[in-house]
Order: C-alpha cells, then structure tokens, then sequence
C-alpha cells in the first residue's frame, strides 16, 4: 500500500506509542496504588520536632506523650503542656521552640500536620490493638529512628485484611520503646512467645488475645474456649481493683492491658473480617 | 532507528534503560520509598473527606481552629477523674491508697513508671534519667537512696505529688488514671523496699514528721500509709 519506508515509519510509530502508551498505563495502575502514592509522605511540621532525639536518644516512651492509644480509638498528639513538662526546664530559650511557648501561653494548639489518615468512613481502633500487644512499629514504622514522621505503610483496606488474616508476618510485638503493657511478661518472654509459640488464627472465627493472671498471655482463642478457670481468675482480678475487666458472651477482656477504662471494642463480637467493625 | 538497524545496541543505551527500569519497578511496586511534602494523590476521593469533624483535626469554625474542646465552665465530663485536693493536707484527709500490691498491679506500676517517670528518675528511681544529662534543672531526687524523702511521704503526700507535681515536676493527673498513680506509688514502694529494706520503710512512717521538709505542722498519722502494705 505505502512505500516500504512509510511502511516502516508507521510500525515504528504504531510500537513507539503502544510502548508510550503501555507504560503510562502501568504508571497510572501501580502507581496510584496506597503502596506508592501515599508511602513516603512526609510533611514538614510547623515546629522542628524529631522522633529520633526524643524517643530515640532520650528514650521517652511513645505513650509518655501519645498517651491515649491504649484506651482511645484516636492515637493522642501530645497538647502542648505536654512538651512543656520538659521545655520549661529543656532549652527554655530555644528559637526552635518559639512557637511551642506561644502556643502555651495564648492556649491556641500548634497545628501538626496530620500524616497518617484514614478515610472518614473507616471506623480504625487503636486500643483493641495496643491491648493485643501489636507494636506501633507494625503500622507505623520505626519511628524512634525518624526524623520526621514518614508513612510507611499504604493504610489501604488490603493492607489491614493482610494482617488480619494473618497476623504472624506483619505484627512486630510489643517493644520496651512503646511502653505497651504486657501484663507480668517482659518484652523479652513477649517477642520469644511470638517467636516460638505464635499465635494462630484458626478458622475465620473471631478471635480474641486474652491475658490472665495465671500467666496465660497472647494465645489466641475463640470465646467458646474459654475455661471456667480462666474467667474465675479475671474475675478476681477485678474484684482486686482493677476495672474494664468484661466478660461478656463473645469477647473475654480479661485484665491487663484493659486495666482501666478502656473502651470496649464497638462491636465486639463481629470481628475482623466483618464489613461492619470497620465501616460504622 | 536503531530497531531496525543491524547495529549493535550501543552499550550505554542498554545500561541508561536497565537502570530506569529497575528503578520504574522498583518504585511502582514500592521498593523504593519516594518521600514527598506533598499529600497524597487523591483521584476519586469518594466519601473520604465528609463534614464531619473527627478528634484533633483542624476545624475553621472555632476561633483556635481545635476540634477538641474543653468542657465548658462548671462541668465535668462524665466518668472523669477530678482531682479536688488543694494542698497535701487536704490530699491526705481526702485520699488513701486502698490498692492491694499484688503480683499483676506492681507489673502494671512498673509499666506505669516505667512510661512516665522514669526519664526523669530513672527506670530504679534513683534519679538518672536521661533528661538530667541534658538539663541543669530536671534532676529529681533520688526516691530509694536511704533517707529519701519520700521514704517518710505517706502515699497520699506521693499521690499528691504526681497529680498535681511539685516545684519544677509537672503532675500527670491528665495521662495518668487515678487507679494507675495508685499502682506507681506501690511500686515506688517497692523499689524503696527491694533497695533498702522493708525496715527502712517501716522506721521512716513510725518516724515523728517534724523533720520533714516539705509540707509544714500538718498531723499525720501513718494510718494510711500502713493501709496499702499487702
Ligand atoms: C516527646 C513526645 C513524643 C514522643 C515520645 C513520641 N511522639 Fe510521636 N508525635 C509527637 C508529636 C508532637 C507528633 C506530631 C508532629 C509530627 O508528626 O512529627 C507526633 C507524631 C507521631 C506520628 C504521626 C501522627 C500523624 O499525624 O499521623 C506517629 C505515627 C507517631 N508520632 C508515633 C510515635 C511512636 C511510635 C513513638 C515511640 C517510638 C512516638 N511517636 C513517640 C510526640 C511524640
Ligand atoms: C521528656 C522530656 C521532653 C519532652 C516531653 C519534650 N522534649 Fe523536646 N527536648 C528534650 C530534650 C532533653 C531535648 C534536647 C536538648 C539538648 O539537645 O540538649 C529536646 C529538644 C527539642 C527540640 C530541639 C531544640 C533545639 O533547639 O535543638 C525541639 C524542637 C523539641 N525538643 C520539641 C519538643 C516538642 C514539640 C515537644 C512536645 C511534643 C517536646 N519537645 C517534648 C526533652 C523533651
Ligand atoms: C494496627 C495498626 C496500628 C498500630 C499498632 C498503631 N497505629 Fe497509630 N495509626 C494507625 C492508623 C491506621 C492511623 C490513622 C488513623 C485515622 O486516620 O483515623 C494511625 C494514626 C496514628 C496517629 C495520628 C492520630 C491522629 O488523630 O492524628 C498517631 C499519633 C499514632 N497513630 C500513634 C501510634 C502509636 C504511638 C502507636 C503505638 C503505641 C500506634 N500508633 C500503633 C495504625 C496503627
Ligand atoms: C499488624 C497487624 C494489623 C494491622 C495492620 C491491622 N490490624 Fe486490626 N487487628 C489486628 C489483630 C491481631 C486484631 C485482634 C486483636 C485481638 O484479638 O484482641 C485486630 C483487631 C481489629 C479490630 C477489632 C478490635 C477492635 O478494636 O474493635 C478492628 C475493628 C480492626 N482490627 C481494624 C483494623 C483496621 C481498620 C486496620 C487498617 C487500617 C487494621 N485493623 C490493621 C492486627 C492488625
Ligand atoms: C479491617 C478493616 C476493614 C474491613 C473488615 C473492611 N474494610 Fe473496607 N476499607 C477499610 C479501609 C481502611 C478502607 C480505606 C482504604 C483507603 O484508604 O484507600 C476501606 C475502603 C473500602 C471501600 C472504598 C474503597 C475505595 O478505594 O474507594 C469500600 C467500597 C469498602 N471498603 C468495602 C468493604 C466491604 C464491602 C467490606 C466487607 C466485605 C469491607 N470493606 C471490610 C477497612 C476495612
Ligand atoms: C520531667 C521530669 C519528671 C518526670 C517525668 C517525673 N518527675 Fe518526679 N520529680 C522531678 C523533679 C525535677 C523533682 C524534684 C522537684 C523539686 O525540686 O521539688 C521530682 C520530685 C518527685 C518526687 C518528690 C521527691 C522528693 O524527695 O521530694 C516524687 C515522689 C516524684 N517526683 C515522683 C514522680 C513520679 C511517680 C513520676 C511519674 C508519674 C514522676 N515523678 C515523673 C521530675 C520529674
């Protein structure tokens, strides 16, 4: 029909754009995925504050200032008297800091930039996770070696059902760095339990990390399983002083971590895997 | 149009590809971290951003644009701790430490203190905490060295003490739960019996106050210090 040379101009064309044209489509695909297009933020803070200073060097416990995370569905960002406890002794003349004084003294917050976010349909828990001895390190990194905070993980639906599926592979247990409470273990019997003895997430049904007094930690069971003895134990802890201790017909709350005041769940006995416990 | 040449590709073309191939899918299946100031993309942003104003954000309506508000004058929010003592005095008559010290509540203490005291007093209560390599001024006393004041505090001077805080030491009424300060003060207790003895600690609550220095010409008893012990 062409010429040979028009000929050979249009295939190089016609693969040219169809190589253009494979590529911007994978781009766009893979691309816009959580895992690329929404890792990596990092945006700048108003005040300079690093995570690798404080929790890092000074070792200050992640709790020490996100204090709520094991009662509260929302992870606190500390109020500005929080920094003062230390600032007005730490430093009380840093530039650095000026905004963290005048925002003490008129009472309005400094305005952290907010790095981590969900969608607002999605109804995320963090103290049914903190009470099952999962690690901030899990979902957020290891921030204790960060600058400034960076996500690290896509947060997209797929990423939590990973984990729910199989919590074995993605949860880093509780670290001394979190000053998560893990009950009479410590940190170390904690991460060996883990390692050793993993927890298993049996078949689809809902299952429950429960912690007694007798010692019986981080073993995943289904509520039918529990044994008279076990309740008869977190009952006695209540009666010790300790509140939040429910023993209801599907979640065994026992003690612990859920010492005092801490919310139950929402909907208890749903279950991960349930459209509703995380969409309202 | 090296394609249809019968040229050898030349080499650096080869290696100029390879290298942005790799690092194309590399980044597109999230090996590599690409970090940006930027928020992330949002192509259908479907119901993701709704009217509602959820904890800590940032709301235009209020003058401090906070989205959490404190109660409003004259009321308490429900099931809130409310710490009413003014004073150690009144702090004694009010309170008493009626927490057994059992196995799990000194683990929880431990936790507790562990997460908030001990950058300042040191995980033992010694007063090494790693704030007071930085700082001229944040450096407590030590809580188990013998003669430590608080040796002769009753537990309800201490509870006073981390509620409400004392000279230069914030209080922790507002992160801490009036059950968890209880836990501390018996781990406090604790450390002081594992460190000194539980003779110490009993001489320094027979002791006669007079020689304490904080707290002037209040009468204590050591009835409710004796309370909490198992
Ligand atoms: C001295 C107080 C302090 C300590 C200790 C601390 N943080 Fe933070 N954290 C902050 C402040 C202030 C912000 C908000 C500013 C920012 O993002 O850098 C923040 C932000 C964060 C964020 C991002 C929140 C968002 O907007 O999505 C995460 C995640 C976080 N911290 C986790 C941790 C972890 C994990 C630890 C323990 C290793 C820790 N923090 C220890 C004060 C602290
Ligand atoms: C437990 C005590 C403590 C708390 C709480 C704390 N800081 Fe610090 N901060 C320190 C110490 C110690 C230093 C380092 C001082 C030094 O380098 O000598 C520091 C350093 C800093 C610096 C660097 C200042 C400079 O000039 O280099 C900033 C900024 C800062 N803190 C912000 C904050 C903010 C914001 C908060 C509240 C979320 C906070 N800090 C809470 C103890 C604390
Ligand atoms: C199971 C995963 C998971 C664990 C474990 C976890 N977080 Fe989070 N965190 C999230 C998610 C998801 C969000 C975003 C929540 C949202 O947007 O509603 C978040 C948000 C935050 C925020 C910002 C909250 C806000 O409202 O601005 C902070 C601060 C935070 N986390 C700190 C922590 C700390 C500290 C720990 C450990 C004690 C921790 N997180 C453990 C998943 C987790
Ligand atoms: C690192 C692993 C991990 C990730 C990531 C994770 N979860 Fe979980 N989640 C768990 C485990 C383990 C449990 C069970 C806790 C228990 O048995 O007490 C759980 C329980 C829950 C529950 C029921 C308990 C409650 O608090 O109501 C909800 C809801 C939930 N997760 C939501 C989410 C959402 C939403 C995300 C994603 C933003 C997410 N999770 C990400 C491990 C994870
Ligand atoms: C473990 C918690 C969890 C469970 C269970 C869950 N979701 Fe989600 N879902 C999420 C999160 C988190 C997001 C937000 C994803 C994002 O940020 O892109 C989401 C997003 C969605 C979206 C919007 C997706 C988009 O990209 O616009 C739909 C639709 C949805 N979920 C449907 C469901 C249905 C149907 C079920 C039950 C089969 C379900 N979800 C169960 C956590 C969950
Ligand atoms: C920011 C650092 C800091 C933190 C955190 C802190 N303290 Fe202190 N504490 C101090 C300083 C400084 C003093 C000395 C105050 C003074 O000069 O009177 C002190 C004094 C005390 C005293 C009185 C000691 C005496 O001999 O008079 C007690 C008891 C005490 N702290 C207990 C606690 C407990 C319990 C906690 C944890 C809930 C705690 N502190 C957290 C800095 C701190």
């Amino acid at each position: 029909m062409f010429t040979r040379q028009i000929d050979k101009r249009l295939k190089t064309t016609f693969i040219l754009f169809g190589a253009l044209a494979a590529v911007t489509g994978l781009s766009a695909y893979f691309g816009l995925h959580p895992r690329v297009s929404d890792v990596g933020y990092r945006p700048e803070q108003p005040v300079p504050f690093s995570h690798k200073l404080h929790a890092g060097d000074l070792g200050v416990k992640c709790m020490y200032c996100h204090n709520t995370v094991e009662q509260a569905g929302h992870s606190a960002v500390p109020s500005t008297s929080t920094c003062m406890n230390c600032h007005t002794a730490v430093l009380p003349e840093s530039p650095r800091l000026e905004q963290v004084r005048e925002s003490s003294k008129s009472g309005k917050p400094i305005e952290w930039r907010r790095v981590h976010k969900l969608p607002d349909y999605v109804n995320f828990n963090h103290s049914g996770h903190i009470r099952a001895g999962i690690d901030c390190a899990s979902c957020h990194g290891e921030v204790e070696t960060m600058g400034v905070v960076t996500q690290m993980h896509p947060l997209n639906m797929g990423w939590c059902l990973d984990c729910h599926r199989d919590p074995v592979n993605m949860v880093v247990p509780a670290r001394e760095i979190s000053g998560i409470f893990m009950g009479m273990k410590t940190y170390e019997e904690v991460a060996d339990m883990w390692a050793n003895e993993p927890p298993t997430w049996g078949d689809g049904k809902w299952l429950s990390t429960w912690r007694t007094p007798d010692k019986r930690m981080l073993t995943w069971k289904a509520p039918s399983e529990l044994d008279s003895a076990a309740i008869q134990a977190a009952m006695q802890a209540h009666e010790e002083g300790f509140l939040g201790v429910g023993v209801t017909q599907h979640t065994f709350l026992a003690d612990g971590p859920a010492a005092d005041g801490m919310s139950v769940p929402k909907k208890p006995a749903l279950g991960p895997e349930n459209c509703g416990s995380c969409h309202y | 149009m090296a394609t249809s040449s019968k040229r050898r590709l030349p080499i650096f073309l080869v290696i100029i590809a390879g290298v942005f191939i790799v690092f194309w899918v590399g980044l597109l299946s999230g090996s590599i971290m690409w970090t940006s100031d930027q928020p992330p993309l949002m192509v259908i942003p479907d119901m993701d951003n709704q009217s509602k104003v959820s904890p800590q954000e940032q709301v235009n309506y209020f003058a401090d644009r906070s989205a959490d508000r404190a109660p409003l004058e004259y009321t308490i929010p429900r099931y809130a701790e409310f710490y009413r003592a003014t004073s150690i005095a009144e702090a004694e008559e009010m309170y008493s430490n009626s927490l057994p010290s059992s196995e799990w509540i000194l683990a929880r203490g431990k936790n507790r203190f562990e997460t908030f005291c001990a950058v300042c007093h040191g995980a033992e209560g010694a007063g090494d905490g790693t704030i007071g390599e930085r700082s001229a001024t944040l450096k407590p006393p030590s809580l188990i060295a013998p003669g430590a004041l608080t040796l002769g505090y009753t537990d309800a001077h201490l509870f006073h003490i981390i509620s409400m805080g004392q000279n230069i030491m914030p209080g922790y009424r507002d992160k801490l739960k009036e059950v968890d300060r209880w836990a501390v003060i018996n781990y406090v207790r604790s450390l002081q019996r594992k460190h000194l003895g539980e003779d110490a600690l009993q001489q320094a609550h027979a002791q006669p106050e007079a020689d304490m220095a904080m707290n002037e010409g209040e009468d204590m008893t050591d009835a409710n210090a004796e309370g909490e012990q198992q």
